[in-house]
């Protein structure tokens, strides 16, 4: 099948979120979060987050139908983020999935959280699928991968060793007492902030064994010690400064590992790659490296369901089976694993 | 002419059946406490094979552990959006109690060593379910009233077409674990016996500012979309607040804490079970008075999301004026 209309479901963590695609082109991508109820608590609540996936859920389905002009039983094919993820999170999707999939008689893919982040550029009218780095930073995850094809050729070169980036800026965000989620509030608060105020240290970027893999624990221990000693600091340069660091380090290794494996592409994915200093900085060394960069819309790079859609129907396109009846949900799941058999 | 598709995984039994007109065409079931997630939707087409034109689902929506319990509920609200056909609700306790005689407490794990439980008189629930540490609803049972635990029975998706009720939210019963509640107080749904101490408390904190009468009490506890919760320690009730649903408005009637035991959570406790409570019920806002001059509970309301809307004079008696404050919930 070459342009399926598929419809990809996303309930990994707090945002209840729903993506449909007709082949490689986005029809719609409609997004229910509950981070608001988990602000209080500094983080992600499991049960909080299930609950709201459950009451959401139906209403995120029937506004994404009228927003991609389709009725259910046009879908070609369903997918579902099966894995990695909070897992009483991932069983409201897959519960859900498997429901509208054996209602309508349709197959049903499961599919991998970490792979779809990357496999959203597919999206891009303009894409080729050519062999490329993958940047994938998230508040779960922080990998540096070697991409052939987003449904079958995968490969981790490295990832991080304690806090995922997005984690590393949540906690931050806690210390210096903004709001959370972490990333945008750094993000804005930075922006009136001087980047160089500070040199906070670069983790493992001096580590032959960890060429392509990250830490960030150094960077918060680092952090909270220059707070303690400098109370007065102004926020904004301390955010600044911290942003910098984790920005630079991340970029350093992708371009690192672009250039020993003679890639010229660098796919830049997740939640973190809507930070505005990542992708400004990211364009200039890339433009600089004579690197091809490609950055999906912010709005795709945070935890959607089109990314789900994206991969399923690359999926679909390419002859892949569906997924057996009763697929399992996997909290934590490598990338060895893209579709679920 | 009727098929009914049932559905419950609210214990570590995964059961469905399908009913048509009455009688059972084939019920399967499965026992695993963590897998209903893989085992439902075989199950479910196993019964496809055998009538795959549905009119009706029926959903066990608890009580019962969330993860599995959810794995039910979205997988037939699910099915039912995607034929277009009409699902309902109905308490999970209710097609084990059908199975039993008499008088009897039936009850299913509820983790963390505790059962929720609900109490049945010929094969009918007499009890809201609720949920008490395994050794408390032991203490209940006795040969008059026996107890029947999962295991001993099961919910049984061939009993559950019989059933009336049209429940539409999971009954959870606990909140989530990352509500911190004030240390030793225990929260729960005010009923009857209250009645005395609550409107003795009334009677001595708002002395000379038109306390309710129990008769008034007696008559909220009774009447529609009213919510009513104590707070006890020590098995001694300390508090209590009450909020009426009117339209989208949910309009809060009383917070009340014994003046030894402020400014130590309950208050805050009270009000964000009331506005879980409201929003739960779909409430588009939430309003409340607050005595002018009452400076104490102003920052609990501001910092919860109220703010001020407008003053009504000699709301509590002459000369002693309300600030309305309202939060919205949308």
């Amino acid at each position: 099948m070459s342009q399926p209309l598929v419809l990809g479901i996303e309930t990994s963590c707090d945002e209840t979120a729903i993506g449909i695609v007709r082949g490689r082109t986005l029809l719609a991508n409609v997004i229910s979060s509950s981070v608001e109820e988990h602000a209080r608590f500094g983080g992600v609540v499991p049960e909080i987050a299930s609950r709201a996936h459950l009451e959401s859920i139906h209403s995120v389905l029937t506004r994404a139908l009228e927003e991609a002009k389709v009725s259910l039983n046009d879908i070609d094919a369903f997918g579902v983020t099966a894995g990695p993820g909070l897992i009483g999170a991932l069983l409201v999707g897959v519960s859900s999935a498997s429901g509208l999939s054996l209602a309508l008689d349709k197959p049903l893919y499961g599919v991998n959280h970490l792979s779809a982040h990357l496999a959203v550029d597919s999206l891009n009218s303009d894409h080729t699928l050519k062999p490329a780095i993958g940047l994938l930073v998230s508040g779960g995850h922080s990998s540096i991968l070697k991409v052939g094809d987003f449904s079958s050729d995968v490969e981790v070169l490295g990832s991080t060793m304690d806090d995922a980036a997005g984690e590393a800026f949540d906690k931050i965000a806690r210390i210096l007492k903004l709001d959370f989620p972490g990333g945008p509030a750094i993000d804005k608060i930075a922006k009136d902030g001087d980047c160089t105020a500070i040199e906070f240290p670069r983790g493992l970027t001096n580590d032959p064994g960890h060429l392509y893999d990250f830490s960030f624990s150094g960077l918060k221990t680092a952090v909270s010690r220059f707070l303690q000693k400098t109370p007065d600091a102004k926020v904004a340069d301390v955010a600044a400064s911290f942003q910098e660091a984790v920005v630079d380090v991340l970029l350093t290794k992708a371009l690192a590992a672009a250039k020993f494996h003679g890639l010229e592409n660098l796919i830049i994915a997740g939640g973190v790659a809507a930070n505005s200093r990542l992708r400004a900085l990211a364009l200039a060394r890339c433009q600089a490296a004579g690197i091809s960069l490609r950055i999906p819309p912010a709005a795709l790079c945070t935890d959607n369901g089109a990314m789900v859609a994206a991969l399923t129907s690359l999926a679909v396109s390419s002859g892949a089976p569906a997924s057996s009846l009763g697929l399992a949900a996997e909290s934590s799941t490598g990338l060895d694993r893209v579709l679920w058999a | 002419m009727s098929t009914i598709l049932a559905i419950d995984t609210s214990t570590s039994r995964t059961t469905v059946a399908l009913v048509k007109d009455g009688s059972v065409v084939a019920g399967l079931h499965h026992d695993d406490p963590i897998a209903h997630g893989e085992v439902l939707p075989r199950l479910i087409s196993e019964l496809l094979k055998l009538e795959n034109s549905i009119d009706e689902v029926v959903i066990g929506m608890g009580p019962g552990p969330f993860t599995g319990l959810r794995v039910g509920i979205v997988f037939g609200q699910s099915f039912a959006f995607a034929r277009n056909i009409p699902w309902r609700g109905i308490c999970s306790l209710d097609s084990m109690g059908a199975q039993v005689q008499g008088s009897a407490i039936v009850a299913v794990d509820a983790r963390r060593k505790e059962l929720f439980w609900a109490e049945f008189k010929e094969g009918k629930r007499i009890t809201e379910p609720q949920v008490a540490l395994r050794h408390v609803v032991d203490s209940f049972a006795s040969t008059a009233l026996p107890l029947f635990l999962e295991g001993d029975i099961y919910p049984s998706a061939e009993l559950m077409p019989a059933i009336i009720g049209d429940i539409r939210e999971p009954i959870y019963i606990r909140r989530p674990d990352a509500y911190p509640s004030p240390a030793g107080v225990t929260f729960r749904a005010m009923n009857a016996m209250d009645l005395v101490v609550v409107s003795s408390l009334e009677k001595s904190i708002y002395a000379g500012e038109d306390p309710w009468s129990m008769e008034q009490f007696k008559e909220e506890l009774a009447a529609n979309d009213r919510y009513y919760l104590v707070a006890e320690k020590e098995g001694v009730v300390i508090g209590y607040c009450g909020v009426m649903l009117a339209g989208e408005i949910a309009d809060v009637l009383t917070i009340t804490v014994d003046p030894r035991l402020r400014r130590q959570g309950i208050g805050r406790e009270f009000l964000k079970r009331l506005i879980d409570w409201a929003r739960n019920k779909k409430a588009e806002s939430m309003m409340l008075e607050v005595r002018v001059g009452n400076d104490a509970a102003r920052p609990l309301y501001t910092s919860s999301g109220f703010y001020p809307l407008n003053t009504r004079s000699d709301y509590y008696g002459p000369g002693l004026d309300a600030l309305v404050m309202k939060k919205d919930l949308r």
